[in-house]
């Protein structure tokens, strides 16, 4: 099925992927989102083959987004208990405009087709035909991001694990930087404060991409959450908990002092 | 431009023996992919899924750590991967930025179950390139 929906229309994750669906339940649920997408997996790969008319319904959908965007795969069993796609299949911040995306959609569709994209799934049980929905969103400059356990992954501890950097959270789930590292309890008394080693931000180019920026010397090690924003934080894993059940592995943003959700999954066995 | 070159596709070994018309139906699955300069395309020993027709670039083939050719415009590799989706026989490069045409198993497939006169004679090239093969 060719379609382009707005996110939080996204229902059928067998037909736009666990992303997109979780992405658009957590807009029904009033949960702060940035506006976005999401695109089928019959969609993506028409346009990887470069059918005119799937381009131009992406582009009409896509456009009002403006620029730039970010362009995040959402595959058909991604996340699933036994196979997590996590780190096989692409995420492309700053897409500049609707006019580079199909590009980027291709670059999406192979990557579930890769090599490597086809050894794991293999590892892990899976000769089915990958295909992958992508989540189009509006790219947010932030000025601080991470990633929130909503219980200790490590420890199985009722409390949140915070993991936060300078710019895109892109450096904290790469593990470009030491982050900070900071533990929460539900009542939003802050446990532990520990600031890491910062030294860049992943941060976006005109034209399209990131950089990795050098991080002003007096920032390195400083916190780069306060408590307000902790205790916003700590709102925002129970509001998730709500909606999706406990136990949550989430992507977050802080940008122009608005906290923003990027994404929701369970926590694997394995943590991050 | 959308598919593959035909041209290039029927100098594939594996489609020798197809029509022109069938070689276009099976072009048309192809869809384009590019790598960037040192970018590895395929790895030895790795999962692969796909088969890639170069349109511009350039790559180099190494099978066990040793360098065995250069590839160019109108190279192809990775065809036995349509048929078994087995292993990467060699690890390919890519020494400059590449364009390819590529064509997945599972696009692949279909076609071939949908049309017996296509199976039937990509199985005997297969028998033909065993025999070759053995004869080596």
């Amino acid at each position: 099925m060719k379609r382009v929906v707005p996110l939080e229309k996204a229902l059928d994750d067998t037909i736009f992927g666990s992303k997109a669906v979780g992405l658009g339940q957590a807009i029904r649920d009033g949960l702060p989102v940035p506006p976005g997408v999401a695109l089928s997996g019959a969609i993506v790969e028409a346009v990887a083959a470069g059918e005119q008319p799937a381009i131009n319904e992406v582009a009409k959908w896509v456009g009002p987004l403006g620029g730039p965007l970010a362009v995040r795969s959402s595959a058909m069993d991604e996340d699933g208990a036994a196979a997590s796609f996590a780190g096989q299949h692409l995420t492309l911040l700053n897409v500049p405009s609707a006019d580079e995306l199909g590009s980027a959609l291709s670059q999406i569709w192979w990557s579930a087709n890769s090599d490597s994209a086809i050894t794991y799934r293999k590892r892990v049980g899976l000769f089915t035909r990958p295909s992958v929905g992508v989540v189009v969103q509006a790219l947010l400059d932030p000025d601080t991001a991470g990633v929130m356990f909503t219980k200790n992954p490590v420890t199985g501890d009722d409390e949140r694990v915070i993991e936060a950097s300078w710019g895109l959270g892109e450096s904290v789930v790469a593990g470009i930087v030491i982050p900070d590292h900071y533990r929460v309890d539900r009542a939003g008394q802050v446990l532990e404060r520990k600031p890491g080693l910062k030294r860049v931000a992943v941060r976006t180019v005109p034209g399209g991409g990131t950089v990795e920026e050098k991080v002003a010397p007096e920032l390195v090690e400083r916190l780069c959450l306060d408590d307000d924003q902790l205790l916003e934080l700590n709102r925002l894993a129970g509001r998730c908990e709500q909606v999706y059940g406990p136990g949550r592995d989430v992507e977050w943003a802080i940008a122009g002092g608005t906290l923003y959700l990027l994404q929701c999954r369970a926590i694997t066995q394995a943590g991050r | 431009m959308r598919g593959a070159p035909v041209e290039v596709l029927r100098r594939v070994p594996l489609f020798t023996d197809l029509t022109k018309r069938e070689v276009q139906q099976i072009a048309r699955l192809f869809k384009e992919r590019r790598f960037a300069a040192g970018e590895t395309v395929v790895q030895e020993g790795s999962g692969g899924a796909a088969f890639f027709v170069m349109v511009s670039g350039e790559a180099t083939v190494f099978i066990r750590g040793k360098k065995k050719k250069v590839l160019k415009a109108d190279d192809y590799f990775g065809e036995i991967a349509l048929i078994d989706d087995g292993p990467r026989m060699a690890t390919i490069t890519a020494t400059s930025d590449l364009v390819c045409y590529g064509l997945t198993y599972w696009d692949f497939r279909p076609v071939v179950e949908a049309n017996g006169r296509i199976g039937w004679k990509l199985l005997q090239r297969m028998a033909k390139m065993l025999r070759e093969a053995r004869e080596d």
